[in-house]
C-alpha cells in the first residue's frame, strides 16, 4: 500500500530529478562554456529558480486541499508575505548604495520623509531575524485565521471566499504608501543576499539549487505528513468531515496544524522567490495569483504531492513560451488549456498519465481523492 | 482675476442694454458696432472673442442669444478671408450671425473655422446669456438663472435682478430672486448694515453649499452685527449639513449597494442556485456592457430618432447575448462538471481568460465610450441632498432585476424546475423534468442578468475587456455574506456591505474603509459560517 | 507510479525542446529592437498603442533602408501587466534575444522591476512616459514629461488664466502621484497658497466608486473660492471618475480639473460632453496643428487601417525616442549600448509640435509644455504652450531629499551626484 510507504517510486524519481537539477544546472551554468550545446543559459537559472518557488507553492497548496480539502484562494497572501520579509533583508542589506545615499533608510522610505525605520523594519538587517519571519509571519496569519474559521466550522466555499478576502485586503493594505512597505513599487534594486551580490551568476546558481533543495525538504515533510498518522486523519476529515468529528477528533485541529505548515511552506517559496526574480510588489497578494496557483495543482494532479510541482512547473513554462512566441494570443491557449485540462484530464496530468498506461493495480490506488469531495451547496433559492 | 473682472463688466453692459430693450427702445441694430464686435470672433484669440462677447452684448443685437447659444455648443463659425461669422445650427444649417438670415451658397461651401472656447469664454457666455433668461418667459428657465446669480454673487447682475424682481409673479421664482439679491448685498460692502443682516438670514435660510459660500465669503471690514449674523448662519446651515450628510452618504451607499447587487445577482443564480463556482462571471457582465456599447453605436447611425431610447433596446439585447453565450458555456464545459463545484472554478477561469481576450481582439484594449442619453443626466434636490437620476435609476433598475428574478423562480414552472432540478437532481428527473434543458436555461439565466448588470454598470465605469474582472470577487463576497442559494441574502448582503462601505469612507478613506470591511465580514463569517441568510434542512450539509 | 513519472519527464523534456526552440533565434544580419509592452492585463489598455507605434516607426524606418544598412527587426513579446514578468522579459530579450535597444514599460514599477536587469546586462532602454523623476540611470532614457515638464507649467496657468485659489490633488496612490503632488504642494506653499486650501486625496488603483469623494470636492470647493483639481488619477479609475463629475454637475467652469494621465487615448472611451472644458498638461496633442504632426498621424491611420485611432504623448515620446537612438547608432556606427550611450546625450531630434527636443546629460529631453482644454469630440484645444522648451529635471528642486542631486552622464558620469558634498551617491549622510 504506497500511502503508507515514507516513500514510493513516484516520490523517489521526483526527489532525484530535483536534486539533479540542483546539481547539474548549476554546474552545466558556471562550468561549461556558453557555445557548449549543453550548457544552461544565464537567463534560464533564476527562471527555472522561479518555477521551483511556484512548484513549492503548488506543493503547499496541495497539501491543504488535496489531503485536507480546504480550497485556500489566498494561498498567494502567505507566498507574498515570505517574500516581503525576504525582501525587507534584502532592502536592508542596499545600505547606503540607494540612489539618496541613506545608510540606514531604504529609498522609499527617504522619498516619503520618514524620520526613522518604522518599528517593524528593526531586526530585518540580520539574516536569521529575516528567516525566522519568513516563516513566523505567514505561520501566524495562518494560525489565527484558521484558529477563527475551523473552530466555526467555516467550510467549503465560504472559507474559499474568506481566504481571497484575505489577500485581496492584504493586497489593499500593502499597495497604501502609508503601510511603509513601498506601495504600488514594492521593494526591488537589491543588491547583496549573506554579502554575495544577488546579480552575480554564481549567487544566482547557489539560489537555484537552494530553491531546489528547499522543494525536496518541503515534498519530504509533505509526505511525512500525509504518511503520517495524522495524514490519515486529515484525509479523513477531506472525505466525510462530520463523521470522523463524531468518532472523536478534534477536526478543528488537525486543520489548523496542516494549515499553519502549508503558510509556513508558501512563506519559505516566496522567500526564494524574491530575490531570483528581483521585486516584490503587493500585486503578489492579487486574488487571481492564488487562483492560478491552484489551477498548477489541478492541472497537475491534485492529491499527488508530485503532480502538483509538476503542475506549477509545467503551467509556468507554458507561460513563459506562450507570451514570447504568441504575444497577442497566449490568453486562449492558457485559457484552453486550463478547460481542457479539467475536461479530459480531472485529475490532473499526473492521475491522466497512469490511468492511462492503467498499470496501477487495484491496491495501488491513487491517492487522488474521489470525483466530489464536497458537493455544491445547492439549495432552494430565495427561501 | 481678470476673468471675474471681464464677466462683471460683460454683465454691466448687458444689463443697461437689456433695460433699454425691455423698456421699449427697441431700435434697430446699429450696423457698425456690432460689425466691430462680430470681427472679433474671427482673430481666433481668446482675448478678442472675450471682447466681441462683450461687444455683442452693448450692441443688444436680436440675433445675440442665438450667438451665445452657438458659441457655447462650439457651432459658431466664421469664414478666416472673409471674416463672416455665421451660426450653424444643430441640423448644419448656416444663417448669418448679424442679421439672422440664411447664409449664401458660396459662404457654406468656404472651409469655416470653429471660434473656439476655453473655460473663461464659456463662463462669459453663461454670464451674459444668465442675465437674458432672468426675462425667459419660462419660469423654470428664470429660477436656473436666478440661482446662478445667487452663485456668482455678482455686483453687476444686482439692477437685473431688481428689474426682474419688479416685474415677477411667480412665486418661486420671486424666492429665487429675492435670494440671489440677498447674496449681492450680504457680499457688498456700501449696502446699510441691516440690510445686509437680512440678508444674512435670508442667504441662512437657503441652507445649502453655495449659501456657506456666501456667508463665508464676507468682504473684510464689515461690521460686526453683519459677522454675528453670518456666523449665525454658518453654524445653522452647518448643523443642517451635518444631518443632510450623513443622509447623503447612505444614498451614496445604497447607489453603490444597488451597484453590487446588480452584479452580484447573476451569480447568485449560477454559483448561488447551481453551486457553479462561475469565474466568468464578469465577463458576462462585460459583454452586456459591450452589448451596450454595440446597440448604441448601431442605433446611432442607423435609427438616429431614437437614440435616447437606446440603452432601454440594449437591456433585451444584453439579456439574450449574454444568456446566449452561457447557454453556449453551459452546453460544451460545465454540463460535464456537476457535481464536482471546484473543477468548474479551473474551467471557468479557462473560459474568462478565453472571453477577456476574445473582447480584446475583437474590439482592442481600449476603453469604449457609451454615452448617457438625456433623460439621465441632471440631479434632484431632496432635503439638501442632490440625487442623480443616473444613480436613482440604477438603484430602482437593481430592485426592478431583483424581484423579477425572485418572481420568475417562485411563480413560474420554469422556477419550480430550477428549484426542483437544484435540490434534487435524480427525483426532478424521474417526474419528467429534462435536467439538462433546465440547467442551460438556468445557467443562460444567470448569465442573462449579469449582462443586463453589464448595461447598468457601462453607465458609471469603463468599457474595456478588464470590466468583468473587477466586480468577480466584490460579486462573490456579497453572494457569500448573504448566504449561497438565497436572493433575499444576497439583496440585504449588497445593500449592507454598500452602506456600510460608504459610511467607513469619509472617515476611513477609500483604502483603508475598504480593508476594514473585509476584515470585517472575514469576522462575520466565523459568527455565522453560512451567511446572513443561512439555509436551513437536510441539503445543506449534503 | 513508474510510468507516473515517465510522463512527468517526457513533458519536461517538451518544456525543455520548446526552449531550445525559442532560443535558437534567426541569425540574419539584424538589428533586434525590444518592445516590452503589456499586451494582456489591466495595462494592457495604454500600452498595447506604443507597441503599435513602435512596430510603425521600426517599419518606417525599414523602408527608409534600415540603420547601418541593416535591417530592424522588432521583438514583441507580452509581459502581462506582471511586474515580475516584466524583469523576466526583459532579461529574455536582452540575453536571449540579443536585442540592441529596448522600449518600453509604462508603470513606475515595471520599471523599478526591468531597472536591474538593464544594469546588470548592460542594454538600453527607452521609457515614453511622464513620471515621477527621482530617478536617473546609465541604461535608461527618459522621454517622458519628469514633473517639472508638465505639473508646474499647469498649475501656473490655473492660477494665472483661472485665477486658482483652492487646490484639490487627487490621485492613485502610487509613486507618480505622491510625487508630484509633494512636488506641487510645495511649491503651491511658495506662492502663498495656505495649508488649508491644499487637500490631498489618494485613492486605490481601479477605484470605481466616486460618489463620496466628487461630493467632498464640491463641498471643498464651495469655500467661497475658486477651486481647481489636479488630477493624477491613473488609467482605468479615470472614467468613473469622469462619468461621476458629470453625473454630479460639476463643470469645467466651476471647478476646472487637470489631469496630468489622461490623453486623447483614454477620451476615446468616455462619453466627452459633459467634460468640455477640463484639462489636461501633456508636451503633445493629436490636434497640435503642424505638417510633422500631419504626417505622423496619417502615417499611423494607414499603418493601423483604422482613420480613428488617435494618437497620444506617450506615442510621441517612443517617435523622438526611437528617432534619437538611430541617430545615435549612425553617429557611433554601432548599436553596441555602450557606444550608443555615449552617442545619446546631445542627439537632437524635431518633435511633432514643431520644436527640435535635444537629449541631455541627465538623459531626459527638452520637451515643450502644452495646456489643452477637453473638446466635445475627445480632442483637446491647446490653450496654452510653454514658449520654450522646457529642460527634463530628474531631480526636482522642490523635495529636501533631492534638491541638491543632479544627473550627468557626460561629464561626472553619475546618476545622482550631491553638489553640496561633490560626491557621486546621494545625500550620504
Amino acid at each position: 500500500m504506497s500511502r503508507y510507504r515514507f516513500l514510493d517510486t513516484a516520490g523517489l524519481i521526483f526527489l532525484a530529478v530535483v536534486l539533479a537539477m540542483a546539481v547539474l544546472i548549476p554546474a552545466s551554468n558556471l562550468l561549461l562554456p556558453p557555445d557548449n550545446p549543453l550548457h544552461v543559459p544565464d537567463y534560464l537559472v533564476p527562471l527555472l529558480g522561479k518555477y521551483l518557488a511556484f512548484a513549492m507553492l503548488a506543493l503547499a497548496l496541495d497539501l491543504v486541499w488535496g489531503y485536507c480539502g480546504i480550497l485556500s484562494l489566498g494561498h498567494g497572501a502567505f507566498f507574498a508575505l515570505g517574500g516581503y520579509a525576504m525582501g525587507m533583508y534584502l532592502m536592508r542589506q542596499i545600505g547606503p548604495r540607494g540612489v539618496y545615499g541613506n545608510p540606514i533608510l531604504p529609498d522609499f522610505m527617504v522619498f516619503l520623509n520618514y524620520k526613522d525605520l518604522p518599528w517593524f523594519w528593526l531586526g530585518f538587517d540580520h539574516f536569521w531575524f529575516a528567516a525566522v519571519m519568513v516563516i513566523a509571519v505567514p505561520g501566524l496569519l495562518a494560525f489565527g485565521f484558521g484558529w477563527l474559521a475551523f473552530r466555526s466550522r467555516v467550510t467549503g466555499v465560504y472559507l474559499s471566499i474568506i481566504t481571497q478576502a484575505l489577500t485581496f485586503a492584504l493586497m489593499l493594505a500593502f499597495f497604501r504608501n502609508d503601510m511603509g512597505f513601498g506601495g504600488n513599487n514594492g521593494l526591488t534594486d537589491f543588491k547583496d543576499i549573506l554579502g554575495f551580490p544577488v546579480q552575480a551568476q554564481g549567487t544566482r546558481a547557489a539560489l537555484f539549487a537552494l530553491t531546489a533543495l528547499a522543494l525536496c525538504g518541503a515534498y519530504l515533510i509533505s509526505r511525512w505528513v500525509v504518511t503520517s498518522k495524522l495524514g490519515k486523519v486529515v484525509v479523513a476529515v477531506r472525505d466525510a468531515e462530520s463523521r470522523t468529528r463524531f468518532i472523536g477528533y478534534r477536526v478543528e485541529n488537525y486543520k489548523l496544524v496542516v494549515f499553519t505548515l502549508s503558510a509556513m511552506l508558501a512563506g519559505v517559496a516566496g522567500a526564494l522567490y524574491v530575490p531570483q526574480v528581483g521585486i516584490i510588489n503587493p500585486s503578489e497578494f492579487a486574488p487571481a495569483n492564488s487562483i492560478e496557483a491552484v489551477i498548477w495543482v489541478a492541472v497537475g494532479g491534485r492529491g499527488t504531492l508530485v503532480g502538483a510541482a509538476l503542475g506549477a512547473f509545467l503551467v509556468n513554462a507554458g507561460k513563459t513560451w506562450f507570451t514570447g512566441v504568441l504575444p497577442e494570443f497566449w490568453l486562449f491557449a492558457l485559457g484552453a488549456l486550463f478547460v481542457l485540462t479539467t475536461l479530459l484530464m480531472p485529475k490532473g496530468i499526473v492521475g491522466a498519465v497512469s490511468d492511462l498506461l492503467g498499470l496501477r493495480r487495484k491496491s495501488e490506488l491513487p491517492s487522488a481523492p474521489p470525483a466530489a469531495p464536497a458537493p455544491p451547496p445547492a439549495a432552494a433559492p430565495a427561501e | 482675476m481678470a476673468s471675474i473682472r471681464n464677466r462683471a463688466s460683460t454683465l454691466a453692459a448687458l444689463l443697461v442694454l437689456l433695460g433699454l430693450t425691455f423698456w421699449g427702445a427697441i431700435s434697430p441694430a446699429v450696423a457698425d458696432p456690432l460689425d466691430d464686435a462680430l470681427a472679433g470672433f474671427t482673430t481666433d484669440k481668446y482675448d478678442d472673442t472675450e471682447k466681441a462677447i462683450q461687444g455683442v452684448v452693448a450692441t443688444a443685437a436680436p440675433t445675440g442669444k442665438a450667438i451665445f447659444e452657438a458659441l457655447a455648443a462650439g457651432r459658431l463659425v466664421f469664414d478666416p478671408e472673409s471674416k463672416s461669422v455665421l451660426i450653424k445650427d444643430a441640423a448644419g444649417k448656416l444663417t448669418l450671425a448679424k442679421t439672422g438670415e440664411a447664409a449664401p451658397a458660396d459662404l457654406a461651401s468656404r472651409p469655416l473655422k470653429t471660434v473656439r472656447a476655453n473655460n473663461r469664454i464659456r463662463r462669459a457666455v453663461e454670464a451674459a446669456s444668465g442675465a437674458f433668461e432672468l426675462q425667459d418667459p419660462n419660469p423654470r428657465k428664470r429660477i436656473d438663472a436666478a440661482r446662478a446669480v445667487f452663485k456668482s454673487r455678482d455686483p453687476a447682475a444686482l439692477k437685473a435682478i431688481e428689474t426682474a424682481l419688479a416685474t415677477e409673479k411667480d412665486a418661486a421664482a420671486k424666492e429665487a430672486l429675492q435670494q440671489a439679491r440677498a447674496a449681492i448685498i450680504l457680499g457688498k460692502a456700501d449696502a446699510p448694515e441691516a440690510d445686509r443682516v437680512a440678508a444674512a438670514d435670508l442667504v441662512a435660510d437657503v441652507g445649502d453649499q453655495d449659501a456657506l459660500a456666501a456667508l463665508r465669503s464676507l468682504p473684510p471690514g464689515s461690521p460686526q452685527t453683519v459677522k454675528d449674523a453670518a456666523d449665525a448662519g454658518i453654524a445653522s446651515i452647518e448643523r443642517w449639513l451635518s444631518v443632510a450628510n450623513a443622509f447623503q452618504d447612505v444614498t451614496f451607499g445604497v447607489a453603490l449597494g444597488s451597484v453590487l447587487l446588480l452584479a452580484a445577482i447573476g451569480l447568485a443564480i449560477t454559483f448561488g442556485v447551481m453551486g457553479v463556482i462561475n469565474m466568468a462571471h464578469g465577463e458576462m457582465v462585460m459583454i452586456g456592457a459591450y452589448t451596450t456599447f454595440l446597440t448604441q453605436r448601431l442605433i446611432h447611425s442607423y435609427l438616429p430618432a431614437i437614440d435616447g431610447a437606446s440603452l432601454i433596446i440594449a437591456i433585451p439585447a444584453a439579456f439574450v447575448v449574454a444568456g446566449a453565450v452561457g447557454v453556449l458555456i453551459e452546453r460544451t464545459v460545465i454540463r460535464f462538471l456537476y457535481g464536482r463545484p471546484l473543477e468548474t472554478l479551473l474551467a471557468t477561469w479557462g473560459v474568462s481568460l478565453i472571453l477577456q481576450q476574445a473582447v480584446r481582439t475583437m474590439f482592442g484594449p481600449t476603453n469604449q465610450a457609451v454615452s448617457t442619453p438625456e433623460w439621465l443626466q441632471g440631479s434632484v434636490s431632496l432635503m439638501g441632498v442632490s440625487l442623480n437620476w443616473n444613480r436613482v435609476a440604477i438603484v430602482l433598475f437593481a430592485l426592478g432585476v431583483f424581484f423579477a428574478l425572485l418572481l420568475l423562480l417562485k411563480r413560474t414552472s420554469l422556477g419550480l424546475k430550477v428549484r426542483a432540478v437544484t435540490q434534487n437532481r435524480r427525483m426532478a428527473a424521474s417526474m419528467g423534468i429534462r435536467t439538462p434543458w433546465v440547467d442551460a436555461m438556468t445557467f443562460g439565466l444567470g448569465s442573462g442578468v449579469a449582462g443586463i448588470a453589464g448595461v447598468a454598470l457601462s453607465q458609471i465605469d469603463n468599457v474595456s475587456p478588464n470590466l468583468g474582472q473587477s466586480y468577480i470577487i466584490d460579486s462573490f463576497l456579497v453572494v457569500v455574506f448573504g448566504g449561497v442559494g438565497n436572493l433575499w441574502g444576497t439583496l440585504v448582503g449588497a445593500m449592507t456591505i454598500g452602506v456600510a462601505n460608504k459610511l467607513l469612507e469619509p472617515w476611513a478613506g477609500a483604502v483603508l474603509g475598504k480593508i476594514i470591511l473585509l476584515v470585517a465580514i472575514i469576522l462575520f463569517i466565523q459568527k455565522k459560517p453560512r451567511g446572513l441568510f443561512a439555509l436551513k434542512g437536510r441539503f445543506v450539509d449534503a | 507510479m513508474r510510468n507516473v513519472i515517465r510522463g512527468a519527464l517526457a513533458a519536461g523534456a517538451l518544456a525543455a525542446a520548446a526552449f531550445a526552440g525559442a532560443a535558437s533565434a534567426q541569425a540574419q544580419e539584424t538589428i533586434k529592437v525590444g518592445i516590452l509592452h503589456s499586451l494582456s492585463g489591466t495595462m494592457a489598455i495604454s500600452e498595447t498603442t506604443l507597441k503599435d507605434a513602435m512596430l510603425m516607426l521600426i517599419d518606417e524606418q525599414n523602408k527608409k533602408g534600415g540603420v547601418l544598412g541593416k535591417k530592424l527587426e522588432p521583438v514583441v513579446v507580452d509581459p502581462a501587466s506582471n511586474w515580475p514578468l516584466f524583469a523576466e522579459k526583459a532579461r529574455e530579450l536582452i540575453s536571449n534575444q540579443k536585442v540592441s535597444v529596448v522600449f518600453g514599460c509604462w508603470t513606475s514599477v515595471s520599471r523599478k522591476s526591468v531597472l536591474p536587469v538593464f544594469k546588470e546586462l548592460n542594454s538600453v532602454l527607452f521609457y515614453p512616459v511622464q513620471y515621477e523623476g527621482e530617478e536617473s540611470e546609465r541604461n535608461v532614457f527618459y522621454t517622458g514629461a519628469a514633473p517639472n515638464q508638465q505639473a508646474i507649467p499647469a498649475v501656473d496657468y490655473l492660477m494665472k488664466e483661472e485665477g486658482v485659489q483652492r487646490w484639490v490633488l487627487a490621485g492613485t496612490d502610487y509613486v507618480y502621484p505622491r510625487t508630484t503632488n509633494k512636488i506641487l504642494e510645495a511649491y503651491l506653499k511658495d506662492k502663498g497658497v495656505a495649508a488649508e486650501d491644499i487637500m490631498i486625496n489618494y485613492t486605490p488603483f481601479g477605484h470605481s466608486d466616486w460618489q463620496t469623494i466628487v461630493s467632498d470636492i464640491k463641498k471643498f470647493g464651495s469655500a467661497g473660492k475658486k477651486t481647481a483639481v489636479v488630477s493624477t488619477i491613473n488609467g482605468d479609475a479615470n472614467v468613473p471618475f469622469y462619468k461621476e463629475l458629470g453625473n454630479q454637475g460639476v463643470k469645467a467652469t466651476d471647478i476646472p480639473v487637470v489631469a496630468f494621465s489622461v490623453g486623447e487615448e483614454e477620451l476615446a472611451g468616455i462619453d466627452t460632453k459633459p467634460l468640455v472644458g477640463h484639462l489636461a498638461a501633456w508636451n503633445y496633442f493629436e490636434s497640435v496643428d503642424t505638417p510633422e504632426n500631419k504626417a505622423f498621424i496619417d502615417a499611423w491611420h494607414a499603418f493601423t487601417k483604422n482613420p480613428k485611432r488617435v494618437t497620444n504623448d506617450p506615442m510621441e515620446a517612443h517617435y523622438i525616442g526611437f528617432n534619437m537612438w538611430v541617430k545615435a547608432v549612425e553617429k557611433a556606427k554601432s548599436a553596441d549600448p555602450d557606444k550608443v550611450i555615449d552617442a545619446l546625450p546631445g542627439v537632437e531630434q524635431a518633435n511633432l509640435t514643431g520644436g527640435v527636443s535635444k537629449m541631455l546629460p541627465n538623459h531626459h529631453i527638452t520637451k515643450p509644455v502644452l495646456i489643452g482644454e477637453i473638446k466635445e469630440d475627445g480632442q483637446f484645444d491647446v490653450v496654452e504652450k510653454t514658449p520654450d522648451l522646457v529642460p527634463g529635471d530628474a531631480w526636482s528642486d522642490f523635495l529636501p531629499g533631492s534638491k541638491d542631486l543632479e544627473a550627468d552622464w557626460v561629464g561626472k558620469k553619475c546618476g545622482n551626484f550631491n553638489t553640496k558634498t561633490g560626491k557621486c551617491g546621494g545625500q550620504g549622510s
